[in-house]
């Protein structure tokens, strides 16, 4: 039935996830641009009593975009790259689509059990590491079948040589399972004591050991989360979207190495001039500006492969998501370093200039990999044309204005407030009193919150042109080898 | 104030336009390729789902860029600011040494007006949040400044009684004198013990001047408070009557006055806040 | 190599965990002893505090207020001395937050006290006009969850060797002693709170959460 290839794969799993990637994307933005409200008009805190305040909100969002919207699209693409890539389908073994399906399926457990738990407040407050410890054995459950069915594909692959994709996801793997497992050692306080929530636990780590064993994994959460496997996809989306051969097999390599080497040693920037040593502190900081090089490396790699490209450029909505993406990772990759430099640390750290560096990564960056890369999916999965280029377009340019909105506004914002901070009078004063300083902020906050909007209704446009392209779109024959078909 | 005299400002703007600049530039140089340059290279051979690869050497700027990092980095933790050497605490005490310094120079012998502004400074940032910005305490949460060291203050406080400072005589109790007494003994207080009051009632300091005995058993016969036992009332309406309350705090009727003795405000700046306070019931 | 590596999933696996699990053995584990340890003076939390620090937690007040006072004069000058590491020895989880939508808490027990946070707690708009922050009136009626708090006391006790019970040390002891000292601690920030529900609750030997919260910001000095 293909021309490209005589397997026939089977798409269920990544079907599956793909779905909870959209629904999860509505609703993890969603809670984003309450969030983003709330701050600029403070009234919206009080709608649903406990429930829907700020700092409760806040985490459902973080969580959901993290580890609803961006980790289902890293299961989404897997489970659709990693059968072609490694030329085997899933349907060839009854045991991967078995893990496949179980994986997903205990996977919305676990959305479940952690949007309700941060609901009510149970929380360890550990910043991306919330949930409490019967989560955490169902996060590693979920993540222990992933390693089954990427190492178990691999197992029966076709292709020996593995591609660069794969090594990502394996990096991915590994990373986030060692990381996890470590700063989530806690103790269950009633298995202890005999009373109590019997959810409830203690961390094994206390001040300055739980905030750097917290920041080794939270910077590289970030890292092994929204970049790696991001990575992953654009080395397999651009070049396959455009027909295009990667520009230097030794640009992967030295970037792939050396992003793994280097990565974790940064994450001493997020306790620049806390209470950990110095040294630490150091090492975070020069091994960010180091870090530059391996980041910039596939970016520079994914633009120089779409070089004469130019009219793929213009006519392409995706081509143009994924070069717009691996700009604005260059961005991120390039303002995360600077902020990581300690006197400018000293001034950005707390402030909204973080949450700015923040989503010019997850808007710019992860947000259209995983839109671009579901799109060209959706074409071979369902096996019908894209039902409009037009609504993509629109989509693109619109989201794009809300990342210019939110990422601007975020950076006046955050360097204004940490002025402000700073401030001293003619008698060396405070200038500003705190309330002050959040005064100034309402417009930025309003702003970003708009951009917000846009960004969010760009989501809501992805997911009706994928469910027309789902169900009553024209119909294709034939899988094409590059350039999805659209209407 | 000058916002660029501050290096993080400057270093953090600096930074920022780096941002804008580099990724700009270099996205601009990539983006011109795009349009006018052509795909070479040999093929590696491997394909994989349709996806090949160029077996291209690495770009020379980004090698050297890669290179230059690495070399920066090992310069900069083993010869230029060596791994152990510096201490953020050191450098804290450095900063705020050299800020004394400049402070101590600059304002040792401050003068009324000089208070004055740095006093409001320090309340709008250490006091407005209680007491408010115009200090007349936000509707009862803290004490109205406004009516402080005023005659009608020592009125109520003679009525109501006084507690809450820590004095080693403890609580004053309420109700020592009537009305007529109690304002008389004001009227004393304001024209005769602080030397250069005026009184509203300047007919009524005789009279205060003998009731005054209530009091003199806590406050003692010249007022100046036998020796820290009780507050010094021949202070009363000056600026270091306020130091008194911002050492000891106050848990009173109104609600509690944290203590300000946590080194957050200097000898200089608590005489300049007690001005400033003590203006404002002028 | 590397392209064997690419052939050899195995061992490309073994090799990319070398390389990740490096760096974390290198930085972490030599300063993990030393950092830990408690200052003179530094004291693990009451029973009563621990419910306020589960309030704290729950509620995510660390989505916006940081505890953490960095070296700097602007820092020190707004919120008190600097923080050390010590005084975080028993403190778990660490709360020293990466956001700074409301102001540093680490020693707002200074400048802050309980009529304040009351008002403040139950509309910080009526206190300090422009605030962001919300309305928490539902501590005014949620009752604290005083198990769970001693739970976590007696947890850490047992397993980490926190110091209650010790000479100078807070008091733990069985679960009713901690109840009655908890009530007793209660009762002085009670006496200082004007709500009457809260203070007819307490007649009635229940705590609300606001009087733990508060005694939770009380204790951070
Ligand atoms: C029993 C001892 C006692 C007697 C008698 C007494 N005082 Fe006091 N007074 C005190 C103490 C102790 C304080 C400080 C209370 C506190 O902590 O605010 C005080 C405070 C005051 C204050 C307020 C100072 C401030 O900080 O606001 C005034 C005014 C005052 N007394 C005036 C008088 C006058 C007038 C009389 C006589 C009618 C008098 N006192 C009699 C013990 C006494
Ligand atoms: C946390 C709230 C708070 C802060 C901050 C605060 N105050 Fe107060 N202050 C109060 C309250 C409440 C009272 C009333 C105490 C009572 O009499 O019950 C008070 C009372 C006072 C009094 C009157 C004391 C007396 O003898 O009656 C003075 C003077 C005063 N404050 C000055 C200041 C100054 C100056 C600052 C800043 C440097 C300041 N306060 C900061 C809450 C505060
Ligand atoms: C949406 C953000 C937000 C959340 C969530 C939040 N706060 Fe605040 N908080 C603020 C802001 C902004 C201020 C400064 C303005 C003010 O004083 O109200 C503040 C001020 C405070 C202050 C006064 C500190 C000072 O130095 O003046 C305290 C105490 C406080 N918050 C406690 C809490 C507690 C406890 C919680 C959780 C139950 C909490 N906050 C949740 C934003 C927040
Ligand atoms: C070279 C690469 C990068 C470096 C060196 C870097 C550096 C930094 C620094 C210094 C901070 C601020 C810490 C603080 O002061 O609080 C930060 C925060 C953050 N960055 Fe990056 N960054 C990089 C790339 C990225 C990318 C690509 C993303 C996502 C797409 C990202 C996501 C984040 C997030 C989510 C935070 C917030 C963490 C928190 O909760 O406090 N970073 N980064
Ligand atoms: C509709 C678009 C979005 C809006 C309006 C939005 C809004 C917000 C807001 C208001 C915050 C809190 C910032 C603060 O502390 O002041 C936040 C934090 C965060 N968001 Fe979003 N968000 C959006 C999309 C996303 C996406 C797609 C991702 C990831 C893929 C993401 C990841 C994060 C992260 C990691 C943080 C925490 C940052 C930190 O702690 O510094 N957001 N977001
Ligand atoms: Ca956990
Ligand atoms: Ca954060
Ligand atoms: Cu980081």
């Amino acid at each position: 039935m293909q021309s490209s290839s005589a397997i026939n794969y089977d798409y269920t799993v990544a079907k599956y996830f793909t779905v909870a990637t959209i629904v999860l994307g509505i609703v993890g933005m969603t809670v984003g641009v309450i969030i983003a409200f709330q701050l600029a008009f403070p009234e919206l805190n009080n709608l649903f009593g406990e429930y829907g305040t700020f700092g409760r909100l806040r985490p459902i969002h973080t969580d959901g975009v993290a580890f609803g919207f961006t980790v289902s699209g890293v299961m989404a693409t897997w489970y659709y790259v990693g059968q072609r890539v490694l030329k085997v389908s899933m349907a060839e073994s009854k045991f991967l689509m078995f893990i496949g399906k179980l994986q997903f399926w205990l996977y919305v457990v676990l959305v479940a059990s952690v949007v309700v738990s941060l609901l009510l407040g149970i929380t360890t407050s550990k910043e991306y590491a919330e949930f409490e410890w019967p989560i955490d054995i169902l996060v590693v459950i979920v993540w222990v079948l992933w390693g089954v069915s990427i190492f178990g594909l691999i197992g029966i692959r076709r292709e020996k040589v593995l591609y660069i994709s794969v090594w990502y996801y394996i990096a991915t793997f590994l990373g986030v399972a060692m990381l996890y497992v470590f700063n989530n050692m806690e103790v269950p306080t009633y298995f202890v004591s005999g009373m109590g929530d019997w959810y409830h636990s203690v961390s094994m780590y206390a001040g300055s050991n739980d905030a750097m064993v917290q920041w080794w994994y939270g910077h590289n959460a970030v890292a092994f989360v929204f970049t790696v496997p991001i990575i992953a996809m654009i080395y397999y989306f651009l070049p396959k979207e455009s027909g295009q051969p990667i520009f230097s097999y030794k640009l992967s390599l030295l970037s792939f190495w050396g992003l793994m080497f280097v990565y974790l040693w940064a994450g001493g920037h997020h306790l620049l001039y806390s209470t950990v040593p110095d040294w630490v502190q150091t090492m975070g900081s020069i091994f960010s500006i180091i870090l530059i090089l391996p980041s910039w490396g596939s970016a520079i790699n994914m633009l120089l492969t779409m070089k004469g490209e130019w009219g793929q450029l213009r006519e392409n909505p995706l081509i143009k998501f994924y070069v717009l993406a691996s700009t604005f990772y260059m961005l991120s990759t390039l303002e995360g370093p600077i902020q990581a430099i300690k006197s400018v640390n000293a001034l950005a750290h707390f402030t909204d200039w973080i949450p700015g560096h923040v989503h010019d990564g997850t808007l710019g960056w992860v947000g259209f990999m995983i839109i671009g890369a579901i799109f060209h999916m959706a074409p071979r999965m369902f096996k019908r044309e894209i039902f409009s280029k037009k609504l993509i377009e629109t989509q693109f340019w619109l989201q794009t204005t809300g990342i210019v909105m939110y990422f601007t506004s975020m950076w006046i914002a955050g360097i204004t407030q940490g002025m402000m901070w700073r401030a001293t009078d003619q008698y060396g004063n405070l200038s500003y009193s705190f309330i002050d300083t959040v005064e100034v902020l309402h417009p930025y906050w309003t702003l970003r919150a708009v951009g917000g909007l846009f960004y969010l209704i760009g989501v809501f446009m992805w997911a009706y042109n994928m469910y027309k392209t789902a169900t009553s779109s024209k119909a294709i024959e034939k899988e094409p080898q590059y350039a999805s078909p659209m209407a | 104030m000058n916002w660029l005299n501050d290096n993080v400002n400057l270093l953090t703007l600096i930074g920022a336009a780096v941002i804008i600049i580099l990724t700009i530039g270099i996205v601009g140089k990539y983006i011109k390729q795009i349009k006018n340059d052509k795909a070479t290279g040999e093929l590696t051979g491997d394909t994989w789902d349709g996806v090949g690869e160029f077996s291209n050497p690495l770009p020379t700027g980004w090698a050297l860029a890669f290179l230059g990092t690495i070399a920066w980095a090992l310069w900069y933790a083993l010869m230029g600011y060596p791994v152990g050497t510096f201490s953020q605490i050191g450098q804290y005490n450095q900063e705020v040494s050299d800020y004394t310094k400049r402070f101590e120079s600059k304002w040792a012998n401050p003068d009324h007006e000089t208070l004055m502004g740095m006093g409001e400074g320090v309340f709008l940032v250490q006091c407005a949040p209680c007491h408010g910005v115009t200090g007349e305490g936000m509707n009862g949460k803290a004490a109205d400044l406004t009516k402080r060291g005023t005659e009608a203050l020592i009125v109520k406080t003679v009525l109501k009684g006084s507690k809450g400072q820590g004095y080693p005589l403890g609580e004053m109790p309420a109700g020592l004198l009537d009305k007529d007494g109690a304002t008389a003994v004001a009227a004393y207080i304001v024209q005769g013990l602080a030397k250069d009051g005026k009184s509203k009632h300047p007919e009524l300091v005789e009279k205060g001047k003998t009731l005054f005995a209530t009091c003199a058993a806590c406050h003692g016969a010249d007022g100046k408070g036998m020796g820290g036992s009780a507050p010094s009332l021949a202070n009363y309406g000056k600026e270091n009557f306020i130091a008194a309350v911002l050492e000891h705090g106050k848990k009173g009727s109104i609600g509690i006055m944290p203590a300000f003795n946590d080194g957050r405000l200097t000898k200089v700046q608590k005489d300049a806040v007690g001005t400033y306070v003590e203006s404002l019931s002028e | 190599m590397f392209h064997w590596l690419e052939k050899n999933p195995f061992f490309f696996a073994v090799g990319v965990f070398l390389v990740i699990a490096y760096a974390g053995i290198v930085t972490i584990v030599p300063d993990f002893m030393e950092s830990a340890r408690p200052l003179k003076g530094t004291k693990p939390y009451t029973a009563l505090q621990i419910a306020g620090r589960q309030i704290y937690i729950a509620n995510g007040c660390n989505t916006c207020h940081s505890q953490l006072i960095r070296p700097f004069k602007s820092e020190t000058d707004r919120y008190g001395k600097y923080s050390l590491s010590g005084e975080y020895a028993y403190d778990r989880p660490f709360l020293w937050g990466s956001r700074r939508i409301g102001p540093d808490l680490h020693r707002v027990g200074n400048y802050r006290t309980t009529d304040w946070n009351e008002n403040h707690m139950l509309d910080p708009e009526a206190v300090v006009p422009g605030s962001v922050m919300p309305k928490y009136g539902f501590m005014f009626k949620k009752s604290i969850d005083f198990k769970t708090a001693y739970a976590e006391a007696y947890t850490v006790k047992k397993v980490f060797n926190v110091p209650y019970d010790k000479p100078g040390m807070p008091k733990l002891g069985s679960y009713e002693q901690a109840k009655k000292a908890a009530f007793t601690q209660a009762g002085k920030i009670v006496a200082d709170m004007r709500n009457q529900g809260v203070k007819d609750a307490y007649k009635k030997g229940d705590i609300k959460e606001i009087v733990a919260i508060i005694a939770y910001l009380n204790s951070l000095k």
